[in-house]
């Protein structure tokens, strides 16, 4: 096969290849437009059809899930963006020193990093819920900032160093020279060049942190709790409830829910792409 | 520059490190932060699980040392039994859907004419990550409802009869979780597949093909033993992430009815949060992290022997 630009057919396993896929494309993303119909719908309308788009809208669902969700939306995303600036911080620091200084347990202490890759979450989760309840934090944020920063840590070392020791030598010792320090070094020359690689690292850390679910139920209080945790409770005791709830302003909360991270992936898509192929994951 | 040579040869690396320790400050500078903590919220927490395990902890009093006691409650307490038969199911279910459906996909779309083509279909499956998983749970939790989209769709399919309320019947509630979520094409899986295929090098397929093998007979002989690293990390991940996996039974069913959406993780959790048994959580977690760290060793064991 030759590059250039000529037309590309539509052979007959090639229009199946791409029926099959819009297929489960659009399957994949059923449960959003599920939402999205039935968030325009009141109660009898739910019950009579689950599929359709509804003749007469009932956008008023929407005022009713914003008044339960706005608070949620807000935490999760003061949580969610600091966690993940102040992990590429930190990471940017731990990675640099790990990628151009030479000092004394260089190799340990990367390993002791790197180790807790192997610590599984179930194991850390209930002795940190019962350390956070008795530390006196000045914010309930932080009882998740905090940790989640710290597991955030070894995977996103792993990549900027691997980034950083990329960058050409001469061009460090050029600036060295010029009587430029570490963190001068590190601000002037070493994350301007990484930053395509830092948007991937931010992007591939924030869905778990935007996702996150278990620590955030348990160490959050009622004022501070992020989203995941609002939609579990507003939709009560799960399918065992008999109450029915109200459907149209539960969809509508889904919604609002999945815009966040639409409008980030509409401008940053490529990175998460680039990230997860680039190999920097594959460890 | 360091000592006088010749002299006591021995305090002349030791002095040699003493300048280097010296002169590395900086770095231990950079690095503090990131070791506070990742020591206090990491392996401080981790260090308390595995050694707890061994203790009466309540969470609030001082805990009594009542060494393997835990252990042995856990081995032969029969819902630890059903929860772990649950989680064998989940594991090798869940390890089915994690690799095939990414693989299809990948494939499909990697032998797609035209760049811009595969390029749009590669992003169409990367769209689905926007949706928080929680909603996704949840949504799919009202499917499987008594009057939700499962039992409508089976009504008017003329399958009336199989309509039931999915999550609270025993005899479906844990495959009802374990298969949510269909097609299951997790984003993540799909890229590293999908980069997987670009990586072999063109010359490898026009080989095949001179060699006659081509569509389904190539993806055997050609690209599954060519994604082998890919696969194997994929399968490892999907391995770990099951057995911890505590979410949907905690959210959809509270591991219910009866023990049947049960497994250790959950009970791990409910026996530290509801029942304030600690300790004996936390020998939970140790036999699960054992658990975890074989099968991981066993999996490698396996990709490393048989290359």
């Amino acid at each position: 096969m030759t590059a250039g630009p000529r037309r590309v057919g539509l052979t007959p396993g090639e229009i199946v290849r791409q029926a099959v896929l819009i297929l489960f494309g659009l399957l994949a993303l059923f449960p959003l437009y599920f939402s999205l119909v039935n968030s325009f719908k009141d109660r009898v309308q739910y019950a009579e059809n689950l599929l359709n788009v509804p003749s007469t809208l009932h956008p008023e669902n929407y005022g009713v899930a914003w008044t339960q969700i706005q608070g949620p939306l807000l935490n999760s995303v003061i949580v969610t963006v600091t966690s993940v600036l102040a992990t590429l911080v930190l990471a940017s620091l731990s990675a640099y020193a790990f990628a151009l200084m030479d000092f004394p347990g260089r190799h340990l202490l990367f390993g002791v990093t790197f180790a807790l890759l192997l610590v599984p979450e179930f194991l850390t989760l209930i002795p940190l819920y019962v350390q956070i309840r008795n530390l006196t934090l000045p914010s309930n944020y932080l009882a998740i900032i905090l940790p989640t920063i710290a597991a955030g840590q070894p995977f996103a070392i792993l990549v900027l160093r691997a980034a950083f020791e990329a960058i050409p030598k001469d061009m460090l010792e050029a600036a060295r020279l010029d009587g430029a320090g570490h963190l001068q070094l590190l601000r002037r020359i070493v994350l301007p060049i990484s930053l395509p690689i830092l948007i991937s690292v931010a992007i591939i850390r924030l869905i778990p942190v935007w996702n996150e679910y278990l620590l955030p139920s348990l160490v959050l209080d009622e004022a501070h709790r992020t989203l995941p945790v609002a939609l579990v409770s507003f939709q009560g005791g799960g399918a065992a409830t008999a109450v029915t709830p109200n459907y149209g302003a539960l969809m509508a909360s889904y919604v609002l829910s999945a815009v966040p991270l639409l409008v980030l992936f509409a401008f940053l898509m490529r990175y998460y792409i680039q990230g997860v192929t680039s190999g920097g994951v594959k460890g | 520059m360091t000592a006088v040579p010749g002299f006591r040869p021995g305090s002349s690396p030791r002095r040699d490190t003493l300048a280097r320790l010296r002169r590395g400050w900086p770095a231990y500078l950079f690095l503090l932060p990131t070791l506070l903590l990742v020591g206090y919220f990491s392996y401080y927490p981790a260090y308390i699980a595995v050694t707890r395990a061994f203790t009466d902890w309540d969470g609030l009093n001082v805990p009594n040392f009542t060494g393997v006691e835990n252990f042995q409650r856990a081995v032969s307490d029969p819902v630890m039994g059903q929860a772990t038969l649950n989680m064998a199911i989940w594991v090798v279910l869940g390890l089915i859907l994690a690799l095939l459906p990414p693989l299809l996909i990948s494939e499909l779309i990697f032998h797609l004419r035209g760049r811009r083509r595969q390029y749009a279909y590669r992003t169409l499956f990367v769209i689905p990550i926007v949706i928080p998983s929680l909603v996704l749970l949840l949504v799919w939790g009202s499917f499987y409802r008594s009057d939700g989209l499962l039992n409508t769709l089976l009504g008017s399919v003329g399958l009336g009869g199989l309509r039931h309320d999915w999550l609270s019947d025993p005899g479906t509630a844990l495959y009802s979780l374990i298969f949510l979520g269909f097609p299951y094409v997790d984003a993540f899986n799909f890229l590293l597949l999908y980069a997987g295929l670009q990586g072999i090098p063109q010359d490898v397929f026009d080989a095949a093909k001179i060699d006659g093998a081509t569509g389904w007979r190539r993806v055997l002989r050609v690209d599954l033993p060519l994604l082998r690293p890919q696969l194997g990390l994929i399968a490892v991940l999907a391995i770990i992430g099951n057995v911890q996996y505590f979410i949907s039974p905690l959210v959809l069913t509270s591991g219910g009815p009866g023990f049947a959406t049960t497994v250790p993780a959950l009970l791990m959790y409910f026996t530290a949060t509801r029942d304030g048994e600690y300790g004996y959580a936390m020998a939970i977690a140790v036999l699960l992290m054992i658990l975890v760290v074989a099968l991981t060793g066993l999996s490698r064991w396996i990709s490393r022997g048989s290359r």
